[in-house]
């Protein structure tokens, strides 16, 4: 099934990603915002696909030693003593603390620099400043509130992170990721008593015609 | 530098005795800040990392200055290791890619290719029974020391380098069509669990 226009796509099952997928995964050569979701999804539903990840280790091993010079190991002290260790920097709303943790860090590396913007009553959006040509953010939804009417200029991959929200007449909850076509008009709604939050990705309507092939693609819609 | 952990000669992989004593040195370096542990890794890991880099195509002073970073992360970030997740070597790879994720705009590489043939072979189950991480670690391991030389090429262009399809068949001047069976066939591989031939 391929999308056609006006269409949107809920995707709840189990998805198996291939080796061609897994490899730009593995090796960092996917679209940076892309690369955080399907990593998101895939922890979120519990896949292990760390094959390529054990090889690339297996790789780094087998490296020929590069030189470094000869002060590294003491500036590399240096930087330990001027950074001190990481903490885990609280986020502004503790129920995101059990989420992956590079989501996790996303969250509160955005949070210190830009930092939660309200859209609307109850709407707010915290831009995760992904590198690369999408975007990634997080929006939050307020207990029993809706995210006015709207489209997007481009498509949308939305993934459900914590809580639940109704969305043109599905529910969606953790793990569960929509694709939407830019005229998609729609209101996702979140479910009483908790707040919604979801990862979006959205592209300027340029880039996402031949990553939605991908998609399409890798979770056979 | 000329560590004890850059005697062995290149291509040589760790073994279990090493993976474990570097395991327990990060676990030093998390519980105590232990600096001689931290000491050790770096003379290990730091140049490996840097040979990553350069291959990646960064330059010797960019590449020098990353692999500082990424060490900094392992001290910063080692009480985030869980041994029974990853091995020392897999866990780096991670920072260091993540790192260049970061640092690389990569716009000029192609990323994932829609040309590509990304549809599974037919009879894939959904993976619910999980498969433990070590067991992974295992696993793999295993079937790269059986595998010949020209397949370990083609998985670390692949997975390693990142490098598409499309590139590794220049890279090598083989046919595309070889080059993605063969991938394929390498990968298979790696997800047959220990016993099941």
């Amino acid at each position: 099934m391929f999308l056609t226009d006006a269409e949107m796509i809920k995707v709840t099952q189990q998805a198996e990603l291939n080796e061609s997928t897994l490899a730009a995964l593995a090796s960092g050569r996917a679209e940076p915002a892309l690369d955080l979701f399907l990593d998101v999804l895939m922890k979120m539903r519990g896949i292990l696909e760390s094959e390529g990840e054990v090889i690339s280790g297996v790789a780094l091993e087998g490296e020929d030693p590069a030189e470094m010079s000869v002060d590294a190991l003491a500036m590399a002290f240096a930087a330990i003593e001027r950074g001190g260790l990481a903490r885990q920097r609280a986020l502004a709303y503790p129920e995101l603390s059990v989420l992956p943790a590079r989501l996790r860090e996303a969250i509160a590396s955005a949070e210190s620099r830009s930092g939660w913007k309200t859209i609307g009553l109850g709407i707010r959006t915290l831009d995760l400043g992904a590198a690369g040509e999408l975007k990634a953010e997080i929006v939050r939804v307020a207990p029993g509130m809706t995210v006015p009417r709207h489209t997007h200029k481009g498509r949308e991959l939305t993934l459900c992170i914590h809580g639940e929200y109704m969305d043109s007449g599905a529910v969606y909850g953790p793990g569960d990721f929509s694709i939407r076509d830019p005229s998609i008009h729609h209101e996702p709604k979140a479910l009483e008593g908790a707040p919604a939050y979801a990862l979006a990705v959205t592209d300027a309507g340029l880039k996402f015609d031949g990553l939605l092939g991908v998609f399409q693609k890798v979770f056979g819609l | 530098m000329g560590g004890k952990g850059n005697s062995k000669p290149a291509g040589e992989t760790l073994g279990d005795a090493e993976r474990t004593r570097f395991a327990d040195l990060l676990v030093a370096v998390a519980e105590r800040q232990d600096r001689q542990a931290f000491a050790e890794l770096f003379a290990y890991y730091a140049p490996r990392v840097k040979s990553y880099l350069l291959r990646l195509g960064a330059d010797s002073a960019l590449a020098e200055e990353i692999a500082q970073d990424v060490m900094v992360t392992v001290w910063r970030k080692a009480g985030l290791f869980d041994r029974v997740q990853a091995s020392v070597s897999t866990w780096i790879f991670r920072i260091a890619r993540n790192r260049r994720i970061d640092l690389f705009r990569r716009s000029k590489r192609p990323e994932l290719d829609p040309e590509e043939e990304m549809i599974l072979p037919s009879g894939v189950e959904a993976p619910d029974a999980r498969i433990e991480a070590m067991e992974t670690e295992a696993r793999v391991r295993a079937a790269m020391k059986d595998l010949p030389e020209e397949q370990i090429l083609l998985l670390k262009l692949a997975f390693y380098e990142g490098l598409s399809h499309s590139e590794i068949a220049a890279r090598l001047g083989a046919p595309l069509g070889t080059v993605k069976s063969r991938i394929r066939l390498a990968f298979a591989k790696m997800k047959v669990r220990l016993g099941d031939e």
